[in-house]
């Protein structure tokens, strides 16, 4: 139950979510990371139609971040509220830059 | 049972169809015999008569003056002295009629006289001449018909436009009587009135030069010979086709049953040869599908397949079944190495359960001899083991540390991830360290050697029991839920970190809650405010609060089981996804009973 549609512009990585980010559907948003990940500077990751993350979803964005952080820059974009509670309480939200 | 009725009739169903074919074979047999003998007989019977006219048309026209002599015998029947049916060379009256001729004309060749020398005679000589070749034409007429065996044989002359017929001469077989009655031989001129049919056969025959009437086994035939002035002279001849016709239907008859019979033995042959080549081999397949189905022994199915192996599609069959058992018992091995590595993985995923159960604190009530509080809680995990965890203990005689924590991810990874957080944390709490001490050495440790990525979230708690006062951090977790004596459960946004495991080097800070007697904390992990139901909605922390509100003044473990019969019952049939685990703890005080709780601590 989730979609994923990614643009790639010069070094920077869209990639848009749509639906929930959770157990089952992880390791989909992984196996796009690892596809890119070694070839650009920039992620973008557009929450504006994701609904959910479970720990399973924040563990992908902690590894991602952890790359990024080394080799350019990672951004969360159109955050909801209850996604943008979840990083809050998960304290998420000091270590990602959301916008 | 109904296996065994199919075999049989398809046998039947072939005999049935042979049994069609072969009456279809005699009918069609019989019928184009019939109507090729019919028309043969027919073609042979005109050929035969259209001989037998020819020969008497040349016995009549072999006299160069055969029309004089058909119109003197037409117009002198009466007086004419005929001698029938003789026996030459015993002084006939035509050989004396042949002798006082031959004396009136010496050397004249009476059988070549023309018309004219004829004329030339004196009226008794042409009537002399005219009875002798009479006789002569008589005598040929009854060989010719004696030699073809024809029933009749006549010449007649047409009168009155056909009604009537002139009989000129008939032929006759040895001792027939010549006159007009039944069975006599008509003599020279005979008149018969004919019918209609008769009539139209005769002028056929004049227009055609031949006609024959088909009359069942009787055949007609007419051919035309002459005309003598408005009156056409026939040849006309009955056959009696009725033996012939007898002899040719048994001949028909006979080839029919021949051909049949031919057809019955190769049917006959057809229906053992699919028995014996199809059906035989078939019912072998088929009795080792049914020992496979009972025994399910490929070895003795291969075995008996293999002594009927035909070089045909039962033979491919046969050899697709050995396949298939093969197949099937290979899949079997399979399934029964799949189900014991199963069997033996539940079994170590139940006693992973309970280990993982007996590691947190499970007796209730867990301190009996601490009535300053009251503490509950549950876990029960989605899958067989979780990673969500509770803890609790006393640190030392004053202060109880209390551990909530959610690790991501779920299953056997997240279940060993909790062992490990847990025992780090309870093994930092034991040193004496702060709340915030305690998270911030954690995930140092857990860094250092976390290459799955793995994090856990952590809400820490060390109440000092003897003044209330809760010193806690939290690592990303829940916001706790407090009551205080004079009020109700609210939330309480505390102060949060990033989640242990998330960044090496991330500090901790705590804060203070101070805790009245009477006061209760909620404890809990995301299982519980995002338990989900049907239609994917969330639970959420404010039906949570309802629920705990609903059962405020009972003890933790009456709340915790309203928060859970509420969660239930949001969830109703969709499927728990994540682990379940709260806690609560009902600060007393010593204030209370004070005595009796300084003097028990006093044994301590």
């Amino acid at each position: 139950m989730l979609d994923i549609k990614k643009t790639l512009e010069n070094e920077t990585l869209t990639l848009a979510l749509k639906g929930r980010l959770d157990t089952t559907t992880a390791p989909q948003l992984e196996t796009q990371l690892k596809e890119h990940m070694a070839r650009i500077k920039h992620l973008v990751l557009d929450f504006a139609e994701l609904e959910y993350i479970s720990s399973a979803g924040l563990r992908v964005l902690l590894a991602g971040q952890k790359v990024m952080q080394k080799q350019g820059s990672m951004k969360v974009t159109h955050v909801n509220e209850v996604i943008a509670e979840i990083f809050e309480i998960t304290g998420f939200n000091e270590i990602l830059t959301v916008e | 049972m109904q296996k065994e009725q199919r075999r049989n009739s398809l046998i039947l169903q072939v005999a049935v169809l042979f049994t069609i074919s072969v009456l279809l074979t005699g009918f069609l047999t019989y019928f184009s015999q019939s109507v090729l003998t019919d028309a043969s007989v027919k073609k042979q019977t005109e050929g035969l008569a259209s001989e037998i006219a020819d020969e008497v048309k040349l016995a009549v026209t072999e006299y160069p003056a055969y029309e004089w002599l058909l119109r003197y015998w037409y117009e002198h029947s009466d007086e004419l002295d005929i001698e029938y049916d003789t026996d030459y060379g015993s002084g006939t009256r035509t050989e004396e009629k042949c002798r006082l001729l031959a004396g009136h004309y010496p050397g004249m060749q009476f059988k070549y006289a023309d018309t004219q020398e004829l004329l030339a005679m004196p009226e008794a000589d042409q009537k002399l001449y005219a009875e002798i070749t009479y006789s002569w034409l008589i005598t040929r007429v009854n060989q010719i018909k004696r030699a073809y065996h024809v029933d009749f044989l006549f010449c007649v002359l047409t009168e009155d436009s056909y009604e009537t017929q002139f009989f000129l001469f008939s032929g006759a077989d040895p001792g027939s009587v010549r006159g007009t009655s039944y069975e006599e031989i008509y003599p020279l001129g005979v008149r018969v009135t004919v019918s209609a049919s008769q009539q139209e056969e005769m002028r056929n025959a004049q227009q055609n030069s031949a006609h024959l009437a088909d009359a069942g086994s009787y055949v007609d035939y007419y051919a035309f010979l002459d005309m003598i002035d408005d009156h056409a002279v026939l040849i006309g001849m009955t056959y009696d086709l009725s033996g012939l016709m007898a002899n040719i239907h048994a001949q028909t008859i006979s080839r029919t049953s021949y051909a049949v019979a031919h057809q019955v033995f190769l049917s006959l042959i057809c229906l053992v040869l699919t028995s014996v080549f199809v059906l035989h081999p078939l019912k072998k397949v088929q009795n080792s599908i049914r020992l496979y189905k009972e025994t399910k022994n490929s070895e003795t199915v291969i075995e008996n397949l293999a002594k009927i192996r035909p070089h045909n599609e039962i033979g491919q069959l046969s050899e697709d079944v050995m396949s298939l058992t093969k197949e099937i018992d290979d899949y079997l091995n399979r399934i029964q190495t799949i189900t014991a590595e199963e069997e033996r993985i539940s079994t170590e995923l139940s006693l992973a359960t309970r280990i993982q159960a007996a590691m947190l604190p499970h007796i209730f009530p867990p301190f009996p001899g601490r009535p300053e509080f009251d503490i509950y809680a549950t876990m029960e995990p989605a899958r067989k083991v979780g990673g969500d965890f509770y803890d609790f203990f006393l640190v030392d005689d004053d202060h109880l540390c209390m551990v909530m924590a959610d690790v991501s991810g779920k299953g056997v990874p997240a279940a060993l991830f909790m062992m490990v957080s847990k025992i780090i944390l309870q093994s930092c709490a034991m040193l004496g360290k702060s709340a915030a001490e305690i998270l911030t050495k954690t995930n140092e440790a857990i860094c250092s050697n976390n290459q799955e990525e793995m994090f856990v979230t952590v809400w820490v708690g060390i109440l000092e029991i003897s003044t209330g006062t809760l010193t806690a951090a939290n690592a990303g977790h829940e916001y706790p839920v407090l009551k205080k004596p004079d009020g109700t459960f609210e939330l309480i946004k505390d102060r949060h970190g990033l989640v242990i495991g998330g960044m090496e080097g991330t500090r901790y800070r705590e804060y203070q809650l101070q805790m009245e007697p009477g006061a209760k904390l909620f404890l809990y992990t995301d299982g519980v405010a995002e338990a989900t139901d049907a239609q994917n909605q969330l639970f959420g922390t404010d039906r949570m609060i309802e629920a705990l509100r609903r059962a405020e003044d009972g003890t933790p473990e009456e709340i915790l089981q309203s928060v859970d019969h509420a969660v239930k019952e949001f969830v109703g049939d969709a499927p728990q996804f994540d682990d379940l685990t709260m806690l609560c703890i009902h600060y007393i005080g010593k204030n209370r009973e004070e005595g009796r709780n300084c003097g028990e601590r006093a044994d301590h």
